[in-house]
């Protein structure tokens, strides 16, 4: 009874402070930006700027040979500005390339310099071999420069030949790839809805200090544990609603609501525990923002080996946000292991209740007179 | 029957032997008015702090209404009740919320809040948040929250600081008639004349340490002087002397005076509590 009079007075709080909305907007925004900002699957189509110093016959054959790549492409005739001038280009539009053909060298040199992408010149050496010339930004990677340097020095058969005789075996069979915007649910979710309550709780516990609301409160016949724990469930209530306001719009009915309601409930009272223990060794934001700042890199980090699958050390696994990041997108995956978010709740539910506890008897301990 | 009980206690803030109290007994009794004074940074907050368990219990016996303070229990908190020097109320929630939140926080029959407000002098500002208060209004609803759950005993630090002579009137009012119903009264002040009309006895601390605890009346008797000073007229003119209260010709003299003289005053040359305080203490209350 004494702690739901204090969530409801937690709400009322809540619904009149800046938090509480920051939350909620944070999360809308966040929704408006995937759904009208990030496309389904990033492009990968890049743009190439050539010349072909070629006798006229070859330059057919060349451009035949990249039209018949693709089945119903058209070559287009269009304008290109560049530092200044107008050149005329040929545009053929392939899956993956956007390539302009230009009519002399300067015009690649000059659009390469000013698109910030690769320029090339073929052109046939006295044994009437192509030769390439490239125009390349500076900073590309060894490895791209490797890879040109082979592709041209190396027969292309041989390299034909090699690929088609190499044997791909997916270790996994029934793995569904998520698309580029699903796949950005993970981190966004941990830290708008699970993480953002570590931050969003340790401003409650300055403002209330601030006033010296926990002193009136501890000399009631309520325990202390059940001011935080009112605290946490308001907490909870808002990383639900935010977590659903980014899910439920790109993920539908597809995954398991039960699950994802189950790895974000026990994932923000664990970042709400958190956050009410950082405050109980702070007076105010100012102070306690070092640490908070310090924590939320730390989080962050995951993030990294989330991106980058190949970077993913065996240090970065204890990190709290690693399993949360992998638990919501095995929730998100369709074939995801349902096991990873149901051990990760087990784990985030129990560091909490430690959390909590210690941060019961810290504040406990701190109170002033 | 004694309502608080204080045998040996210690409190170091720091844990390093630098006691900010040492050595404090003393036992208030049911019902009774108990002042504790002292300069600021004497230890009456913290003393204060320990009784209501806001402080942790580091060395000594305290019982207070029946309960041990080493293992404290929540129960406890249903008989007491604390008016913080500082004003402390939920700034976004109005007054009538804010007690009416306090008052779910109890296990024993509360106060009307409307009533509470209304008797602090309050009436028709329950709806406003506590935010647009003043100090003094923010003040009399911490002091007004105090008595929510009908203590029977009854914490109060610097009731009356900061406010107008008028509503701090009706503050001690309120104070004389809930001591009239039967509640005992830990009062906490440096405010000599407040713990003068209050307190049924007083305690002086300084550096943490209890110097004397006593009745008002008791210390006046005990370091006033024994003398009377009349004002009165002769041959027209007004005169002004001075009379012992003990020598016998001086009685016979202020006898004659009275009995054949217009007086314009008497008074008897009582000595302030500030007075027995700078006397017994050394120190001034500020």
């Amino acid at each position: 009874m004494k702690l739901l009079s204090s969530f409801k007075k937690e709400l009322i709080l809540a619904s009149r402070s800046f938090y509480f909305y920051i939350e909620l907007i944070f999360a809308l925004v966040i929704l408006a930006v995937l759904l009208f900002a990030v496309p389904e699957n990033f492009s990968s189509t890049s743009t190439e700027y050539l010349y072909l110093n070629l006798p006229k016959e070859v330059k057919e054959i060349y451009t035949d040979t990249i039209l018949e790549s693709v089945p119903g492409i058209e070559p287009e005739e269009v304008e290109l500005e560049a530092d200044g001038k107008t050149y005329d280009a040929q545009l053929i539009v392939t899956d993956e390339e956007e390539i302009y053909i230009v009519d002399n060298e300067e015009a690649v040199r000059t659009l390469a310099y000013s698109e910030q992408v690769i320029g090339a010149v073929i052109e046939l050496d006295d044994n009437n071999q192509p030769y390439y010339k490239y125009y390349l930004q500076g900073y590309e990677s060894t490895r791209l420069k490797n890879l040109i340097s082979i592709l041209f020095n190396e027969s292309t058969d041989v390299l034909e030949e090699r690929i088609e005789n190499q044997e791909v075996r997916p270790l996994s069979t029934d793995y569904e790839p998520l698309n580029d915007r699903e796949n950005t649910l993970p981190p966004l979710i941990a830290f708008s809805g699970s993480l953002m309550g570590m931050f969003v709780m340790a401003s409650y516990i300055f403002l209330d200090k601030n006033e010296g609301v926990i002193k009136a409160y501890a000399v009631t016949a309520s325990p202390v544990w059940q001011y935080l724990m009112s605290k946490i469930f308001v907490i909870l209530l808002t990383t639900v609603v935010s977590g659903l306001i980014i899910v439920m719009p790109i993920m539908g009915f597809r995954i398991n609501y039960g699950l994802f309601l189950l790895l974000l409930l026990t994932t923000g009272f664990f970042a709400s525990s958190l956050g009410l223990l950082i405050a109980s060794f702070y007076n105010n934001l100012t102070k306690a923002f070092g640490v908070v700042y310090l924590l939320v890199i730390l989080l962050m980090v995951p993030s990294i080996a989330y991106f980058i699958p190949g970077w993913d050390p065996v240090w970065i696994k204890i990190i709290p946000s690693y399993p949360l990041l992998q638990g919501f997108k095995e929730i998100i995956l369709p074939n995801g292991d349902i096991a990873y978010p149901l051990i990760a709740s087990a784990g985030f539910l129990t560091a909490g209740i430690i959390l909590f506890a210690v941060t019961n008897i810290r504040f406990k301990k701190t109170l002033s007179v | 029957m004694e309502m608080i009980k204080v045998e040996g206690l210690y409190h170091s803030y720091l844990r390093n032997g630098k006691y900010a109290i040492k050595d404090v007994n003393f036992e208030i009794a049911k019902g009774e008015i108990f002042g504790f004074l002292g300069p600021s940074g004497a230890g009456k907050s913290t003393t204060q702090g320990i009784l209501t368990g806001l402080l942790q219990l580091q060395k000594g016996n305290v019982t207070v209404a029946g309960y041990n303070i080493k293992n404290i229990s929540r129960k406890m908190f249903n008989k007491i009740g604390m008016s913080f020097e500082q004003s402390n109320v939920y700034s976004k929630m109005t007054a009538k919320e804010n007690l009416y939140f306090y008052s779910r926080l109890f296990d024993v029959k509360t106060r009307d809040p409307v009533e509470l407000i209304n008797l602090v002098g309050l009436s028709g500002k329950e709806n406003i948040k506590t935010g647009e208060f003043s100090k003094g209004m923010k003040h009399r609803l911490t002091f007004a929250r105090s008595m929510i759950n009908n203590p029977s005993m009854w914490f109060l630090d610097e009731p009356t600081t900061g406010l107008d002579p008028a509503i701090a009137a009706d503050i001690k009012d309120i104070i004389k008639e809930r001591n009239r119903k039967g509640v005992t009264v830990f009062l906490t002040t440096h405010n000599m004349f407040i713990a003068d009309e209050l307190c049924d006895r007083v305690g002086f601390i300084v550096d943490g340490e209890i110097k004397l605890i006593d009745s008002p009346k008791n210390l006046k008797l005990q370091y006033g002087k024994k003398l009377v000073e009349v004002e009165y007229v002769q041959n027209g003119n007004v005169k002004k002397e001075t009379f012992s209260t003990i020598r016998q010709e001086d009685k016979n003299a202020l006898n004659k005076i009275i009995t054949s003289k217009e007086i314009r005053t008497m008074h008897t040359k009582e000595a302030t509590l500030e007075e027995i305080f700078i006397k017994v203490t050394g120190r001034g209350l500020v």
